[in-house]
């Protein structure tokens, strides 16, 4: 097998291809900002450079879509990405987590059963990944993937799984963000007790044909949501779907377009909380107080580095003077 | 006392029960040829086996369909198929079972159709649907609509046949496949009666029955069971349910008469437990299970199919089957069998046993209703999750030799078998010629038919849909006016939708806990660094055949030994499986087929890997049902390696992926 080629002008071949959507040149790219040898950051710089400079990139608003498993969160990107995509013409690219195993760290990565997207469509980008835990919530490289997507495709979505503290990543990510729930489950009590509330911009309640145990959830939530969310800016929307019927699939996507502003070039304002995350998750708990303690905190130590990638570089050599390895 | 007696006190044996062969292949006049020469040695009933495409609702020459016509079964696109089909068998004197679910309610009425074309009156009609939808999804996946629909469709056929064709059976209560699937008997009691519950408690909460005729219909549901090899236990099960479902008609549906209480099942004998080592051993196998539910004159079968011999290995010829029907004839007249009456009556040893199994099941029946009953338990995944589960344990007692099959993991050292040495090397081929018979047919009846009939036939079944009609006579129109399957079923997936079910990847413990998962583990850690990444290998099953099981043991086997694993499902076309591969960067594909498509399956996927510049990077290995024969063929192609039911160690599996992407990586 041939690595793909690291050179420059491979680089630039392979972003101009990316740009008019080749899913192979696409997936090398992500493949990239997967990477965890140490010669990474240095390539997902030039790649990033190189992008940033190029005429074509987009600016790709994110979206997060969180919810217990068996929600129905899948087919509903599904649903509406399809929609997104044939009515405004939309590139559109998916970023779906899954949990993986403690015992083998392996994960089984399920989402693209529920996706089905045209294969003569390459706008429309599908990548599952693991969390690299069983929680759930946001994987290790999520923000690195989405670094790249975001300057690849018009709209990116990120689903994951879980209720909780784990899905606090995904709020500081998501330009906006959907809670899915199903009206079968007795979720939305095990939610309002995780405070997860307080955390999305709209409800979903999804599988709205099951008319009944919809109607259920629906009162339950608007006497419930005011009082589970003590400092947001008052209850968040409701929107009824079905992703089985396609029914509100329309609303929906009317209300992600009608909430997210065309953001800046690149996702620089969400880099030091990933930063942080990071370099706890690299380096544990004596990672992060070298970077709060001794470096100036994430932010300063973000910006004086001249951006993400060198800080990982440079960051990584702090450690290892600091802990001498 | 101890024979079967007339009413006269004269000894009279019981008459045998229907024996059938589960048969069908490349075309309808092939099949029908097939019929009548089975009927001609002795078989006494139809047993029709469809092609995917038509149990899945797509005309012969949709994409997806084409690799699979009449390859598993017999195609049928329209009425101008059945007359050729049914070509010289008297309907009015023949019992007809067809395995068909999801599209059970359009083959019924193609079958009407052509009764009424023939003259027949409906009500002469004997026969079976299938139309078990929760099996298709727990177990065969030829599903299409969500469970909803589905059993508005099987409601509504019990409601038409109880007046006009009421010696049919409108569906067929499924366990079968359960056991297919890795049911223990619990599992396999448990669900299939929650399934006959789920049917029944649809059809009073419509309401469109009268009371007073409700016990009539609960008298017409049936049941197709499954006998495996561990045949005492087996016939405490057949036991087990008769008594189960006369008390579950008697108590939660009030049906008074004792006949129409009378648990009345078809069997189909083990294939799981049959080895494609020493393929000649399964004869034995079959001839053990068949006792199982036989022997028991209470609970004995009404109808018997049972598995040629090299199954594992291929469909069965003509002769295989043949060798097959020969068994039971031997059984029932030449054998004392049918002149006792029940054998075991009064043997502490099996009442104990069936008392065992009766509580267990009532338990478990309890519980899937306190969830809300089957529809809700298939939604949730939970009969999905027990299903895999107990197929896991099975495999995990194969692998510590546990549980023994012999000739498989013992006494496994054996001379060749001469069965395989003829000049078709033992196993069956369809003939490709049949494909452009069924092809042109096609073309022929949407050329010939009416097209104002055909387009008013639809949209009369549309708003039928969208309403609150019965089904079953837009339907019949529909075939009277040559729609064609995949029309119909298109019309109906764009009023209902289409389900994709919960997987059942969840919550499987494998028991490969051993020192080779360590040391895979540890192989696996190493690729990671080398290669920045988790090795990533992406299972699907391309094709229609829905038999997902066997692709989910390898998906959990592969996170268990560390891969982040691509699972994309059934029923995906060949370009979809190479889209997945190529966008998700995956280093392996691991494609499951049982449909027999294997080369022309291959092929399309190598040469979309090729066409995506994708060759040197993603490798193909295949599994399922493959004759040794093809394995030249396929790794020339280009296939890295094939595993078949011989490769039942899954660790052996895994290590051998491994090395796959190993080698590559020392390639770079």
């Amino acid at each position: 097998m041939s690595a793909p080629d690291a050179s420059d002008g491979a680089i630039a071949a392979t972003i101009e291809r990316a740009l008019a959507f080749h899913t192979l040149s696409i997936a090398d790219l992500v493949g990239v900002f997967e990477d965890a040898r140490p010669d990474a950051p240095a390539r997902r710089r030039r790649i990033l450079e190189l992008l940033g400079a190029h005429p074509q990139r987009r600016h790709a608003a994110l979206i997060g879509i969180t919810g217990t498993p068996g929600s129905g969160k899948s087919t509903l990107i599904g649903r509406v990405a399809l929609a997104l995509s044939a009515a405004r013409d939309l590139s559109i690219a998916v970023v779906a987590v899954d949990p993986s195993s403690l015992a083998s760290g392996g994960a089984l990565l399920g989402d693209r059963v529920r996706v089905r997207f045209p294969v003569d469509r390459p706008q429309l980008y599908f990548r599952s990944q693991s969390s690299e835990s069983e929680l759930g919530g946001l994987g290790p490289d999520t923000f690195q993937v989405c670094r790249l997507l975001h300057h690849l495709f018009d709209l990116v979505f990120v689903e994951t799984v879980g209720i909780g503290q784990s899905e606090v990543d995904v709020r500081w990510l998501a330009d906006r963000m959907y809670l899915v729930l199903q009206p079968l489950g007795g979720d939305e009590i095990q939610m309002l007790k995780a405070g997860i509330m307080e955390v999305p911009d709209a409800i979903v309640v999804n599988k709205c044909d099951e008319a009944k145990a919809a109607r259920r959830l629906l009162a339950s939530l608007t006497t419930s949501l005011p009082l589970s969310r003590p400092f947001g800016d008052g209850p968040p929307a409701v929107l009824q779907t079905s992703g089985t019927t396609g029914e509100g699939i329309e609303a929906l996507a009317e209300d992600i377009l009608g909430h997210v502003a065309r953001p800046a070039n690149g996702l620089g304002d969400k880099e030091a909380h990933f930063f942080r995350r990071w370099a706890r998750l690299e380096w544990g708990r004596a990672g992060e107080r070298l970077l709060e303690e001794s470096l100036g905190g994430a932010a300063n130590f973000v910006a004086s580095a001249g951006g993400f990638d060198e800080a990982e570089e440079r960051f990584a050599a702090a450690v290892r003077k600091a802990l001498a390895i | 006392m101890h024979l079967v007696v007339d009413k006269e006190g004269k000894p009279a044996p019981d008459r045998p029960w229907i024996f059938r062969t589960y048969a069908g292949h490349s075309s309808p006049r092939a099949s029908n040829q097939l019929y009548r020469s089975n009927l001609a040695r002795g078989q006494t009933g139809l047993s029709i086996a469809f092609d995917l495409p038509t149990q899945c609702g797509y005309d012969s020459d949709h994409p997806i369909a084409r690799p699979e016509v009449g390859k598993v079964g017999v195609p049928v696109n329209s009425l101008d198929d059945m007359h050729l089909l049914f070509d010289e068998i008297p309907l009015d004197k023949m019992n007809t079972s067809m395995t068909i679910n999801a599209t059970s309610m359009w083959l019924l009425s193609l079958y009407i159709g052509l009764a009424r074309e023939r003259g027949i009156p409906e009500d002469k009609l004997t026969g079976t649907t299938q139309n078990d939808i929760v099996k298709e999804y727990l177990a065969r996946g030829t599903y299409i609509f969500p469970p909803e629909a589905s059993f508005r469709l099987i409601a509504e056929m019990y409601e038409y046949c109880l007046d006009r064709v009421p010696d049919w059976n409108a569906s067929n209560v499924c366990s079968y496949h359960l056991q297919e699937a890795g049911a223990t008997p619990v599992e396999e009691l448990a669900f299939a009666l929650s399934t006959a519950i789920g049917v029944l408690d649809t059809v009073r909460s419509r309401g469109h029955v009268p009371p007073a005729d409700f016990p009539r219909l609960v008298g017409r549901i049936s049941f197709f069971v499954n006998a495996g090899i561990r045949f005492i236990e087996e016939m405490c099960k057949m036991r087990a349910f008769t008594e189960l479902w006369d008390e579950l008609c008697r108590d939660r549906y009030g049906v008074t008469d004792e006949k129409l209480r009378r648990f009345r099942y078809g069997v189909q004998v083990n294939s799981l437990g049959l080895t494609a080592e020493q393929p000649e051993n399964n004869a034995w196998r079959i001839l053990l299970e068949t006792l199982g539910v036989t022997l028991s004159r209470n609970a004995r079968c009404r109808a018997l199919q049972l598995p040629a011999w090299n199954e594992a290995l291929s469909l069965p010829r003509p002769w295989d089957q043949q060798w097959s029907l020969r068994l039971q004839q031997i059984l029932a007249y030449e054998t004392d069998l049918l002149e006792y009456a029940d054998l075991f009556d009064g043997s502490p040893v099996i009442a104990s046993k069936v008392a065992a199994l009766k509580k267990e099941a009532s338990a478990e029946i309890a519980r899937i209703l306190d969830m809300g009953g089957v529809k809700s338990a298939i939604e949730s995944g939970y009969m999905k999750t027990r299903l895999v589960r107990s197929m896991a344990e099975r495999m995990r007692r194969i692998n510590t030799g546990e549980k023994i099959v012999v000739g498989e993991n013992k006494f496994s050292e054996g001379l060749p078998s001469p069965l395989l040495t003829g000049s078709d090397g033992g196993i069956f081929r369809v003939d490709d010629s049949a494909v452009t018979e069924t092809l042109a047919m096609l073309e022929k009846t949407r050329k010939s038919r009416d097209p104002k009939r055909a387009a008013a036939a639809l949209e009369r079944l549309r708003a039928a849909a969208r309403g609150s009609e019965n089904l079953m006579e837009p339907s019949i129109e529909c075939a009277l006016a040559r729609v064609t399957t995949g029309e119909w079923a298109n019309t109906l997936r764009e009023v209902f939708g289409e389900f994709r079910p919960a997987t059942g990847v969840d919550g499987q413990k494998l028991g490969l806990e051993t020192d080779r998962v360590a040391e895979l583990r540890a192989r696996i850690a190493k690729l990671t660094t080398r290669l920045g990444r988790r090795p990533r290998l992406l299972v699907g099953k391309p094709g229609l055949d829905g038999h997902s099981n066997g692709a989910e043991v390898i998906a959990v086997s592969a996170r268990h030994v560390g891969f982040d694993v691509i699972y994309s499902g059934i029923r995906l076309t060949p370009e979809e499986i190479v889209q997945s591969a190529v966008a998700e960067g995956a280093d392996v594909i691991g494609a499951s087929i049982l449909s027999g498509s294997h080369v022309e399956l291959a092929g399309q996927i190598l040469d979309g890997l090729a066409k995506a510049g994708a060759a040197d990077r993603i490798q193909l290995v295949m599994g399922g049902i493959i004759p040794s024969d093809d394995f030249e063929a396929l790794k020339k192609r280009g296939v890295r390696r094939i595993f078949t039911p011989a490769d039942f160690g899954l660790v052996d599996v895994m290590a051998d992926i491994v090395g796959l992407i190993e080698e590559r990586v020392d390639q770079r």
